[in-house]
């Protein structure tokens, strides 16, 4: 495999989850991904979400879609043909899923073997976890290195994140193999200060404490999401805005968090730095 | 009485006994094994560990049992004896400098004479459990013959179940039931009240009924006069 760096690739999976539906995963995955291909990272995103597929819309690439992640999966195509290079980045790629089939066509050893194949070939792999915490979320996480947990400052978002983390505590392979966590860390989108101001919304100091992880970042409710997504375009690529700038900063957090990752176990964040680590 | 050098003392402690289904352990076996222990290492590591011979009288072989405590001792466990162990048994298990244990008819199943007792409190309170993380909305635990600690928080929708105290050292946001097994004594402590439910014994109190001004203080329930109380520890 030719590389465009000269060192092998990191070859890290990262699944963005959430419990949760309509939260911002699929948003937060395509601006993740297109973040790190930016700072040439080469990346593929991966949507998890068969049955109900999103991502190739958010990249703007459904038109291009031929092959799948399930006919990969399914054998009934190469990973090489379904996957599409983004026309704006070419550190970037994206591997669709099936409109068609539903999550039971996804198996272990098949979403395995596809991420092992990847790993040779990218630096970040970035799962977008459909919501729920059934088969394809479970599939989503399973094989992770670290997670992204997507919340939205409201009650029934925290708490389905809260359950998604006890899920990543527990039921991934690096959980049942090592006894070891996958690395998890909040990002909070869709906030919205006029709201928090106004005693609506729960702040980000409530967030964290409630789910006691590091914060990756803080991304504020904007029409530029809404926007980007209409065009097909993921947020960090569209102009400037409030949330593109939260997406890249989170993003720099999570190559600053890279240094850490690679003891074999991190080190519970402190208390200040759980409060004080990142601006809201 | 200070000067003596050495002081006898009795002890008795919990220990845990792995009791053995089939006389000719093999593949499926051992793989069991690692599952069983992969599932409950926070009870088995660092606790004393029997091998149990009573279904399995016909386990004669010695490969088969050096095997074994082989795999069980490469694991961290420390396995120190058997029980219900036939003569022969009890000949090869000495082999491998494990001791019989006699499971005497006043002696509950579950205890053993100590070798080697690692820590006074097994010996107070068999089956006390301490969670050193947060409890996890939809996660259940659950100290089924003692105390339950948590150091760390229970998020919404979790629930903690003990038979006896319950001591959180963290916010109670999800449920907590002391006493499950019927003890009227057991108690409650949290160091901020957020709680779902309480309960103690079977009597319970929802977060409707607790009273407002308790919420996010350092507090405790017990039972009085069959109600439950709940006061602010100062």
């Amino acid at each position: 495999m030719t590389q465009l760096k000269d060192k092998a690739p990191l070859g890290k999976v990262i699944v963005i989850t959430s419990g949760k539906g309509g939260v911002g995963k699929t948003t937060s995955a395509a601006a993740i991904a297109a973040a790190l291909a930016k700072r040439d990272f080469k990346t593929v995103v991966i949507d998890f979400d068969v049955g109900l597929r999103n991502l190739d819309m958010i990249m703007g690439c459904e038109r291009r879609v031929v092959f799948d992640f399930i006919n990969v999966i399914q054998g009934e195509a190469r990973l090489k043909q379904a996957l599409i290079r983004d026309k704006r980045l070419d550190t970037l790629w994206i591997l669709p899923t099936s409109q068609t089939r539903d999550k039971d066509a996804l198996t272990k050893e098949g979403v395995e073997k596809v991420l092992n194949e990847l790993k040779e070939q990218f630096d970040y792999i970035i799962c977008d976890s459909p919501a729920g915490i059934e088969r394809g979320a479970q599939l989503a996480m399973y094989f992770a290195d670290e997670a992204v947990v997507v919340t939205n400052p409201e009650v029934s978002s925290v708490r389905d994140s809260d359950r998604v983390l006890g899920l990543l505590a527990s039921k991934t392979k690096r959980a049942e193999d090592e006894g070891a966590e996958v690395k998890a860390q909040v990002l909070v989108t869709r906030l919205d200060q006029r709201r928090i101001d106004a005693g609506e919304m729960m702040t980000i100091d409530d967030v964290l404490e409630i789910l006691a992880v590091p914060l990756l970042g803080v991304i504020p409710e904007s029409t530029a999401v809404l926007r980007a997504s209409n065009v097909g375009m993921p947020i960090v690529l569209d102009e400037p805005s409030a949330a593109s700038r939260g997406y890249e900063a989170a993003v720099a957090r999570l190559l600053g968090e890279e240094v850490d990752t690679q003891t074999e176990r991190d080190k519970k964040p402190g208390f200040f730095s759980r409060l004080f680590g990142a601006p809201a | 009485m200070r000067a003596e050098p050495i002081q006898v003392r009795g002890r008795f402690l919990t220990a845990i006994a792995i009791r053995i289904e089939v006389d000719t352990p093999d593949a499926s076996f051992f793989a069991a094994l690692d599952e069983k222990i992969r599932s409950a290492a926070n009870l088995m590591v660092g606790a004393p560990i029997l091998l149990d011979f009573e279904k399995v009288p016909g386990f004669a072989s010695r490969d088969h049992l050096g095997e074994l405590v082989r795999a069980i001792r490469a694991k961290g466990l420390l396995l120190f004896g058997v029980q219900n162990a036939t003569p022969e048994q009890q000949a090869l298990a000495e082999e491998f400098g494990l001791i019989q244990v006699l499971v005497g008819r006043d002696t509950p199943v579950q205890q053993a004479r100590a070798v080697s007792p690692r820590r006074s409190r097994l010996v107070a309170q068999p089956g006390n459990k301490v969670i050193h993380r947060h409890v996890r909305s939809g996660q259940l635990v659950v100290a089924e013959r003692g105390d339950l600690t948590i150091i760390g928080s229970v998020a919404s929708g979790a629930e903690v179940l003990a038979s006896g105290n319950i001591h959180i050292y963290g916010t109670l946001r999800g449920r907590a039931m002391a006493g499950v097994e019927g003890d009227t004594n057991a108690r409650i402590f949290c160091s901020k009240l957020e709680a779902e439910l309480l309960a103690i014994a079977g009597l319970f109190k929802t977060s409707e009924t607790i009273h407002p001004d308790l919420r996010r203080c350092n507090v405790q329930a017990f039972l009085e006069d069959e109600t439950l109380h709940i006061e602010r520890l100062v």
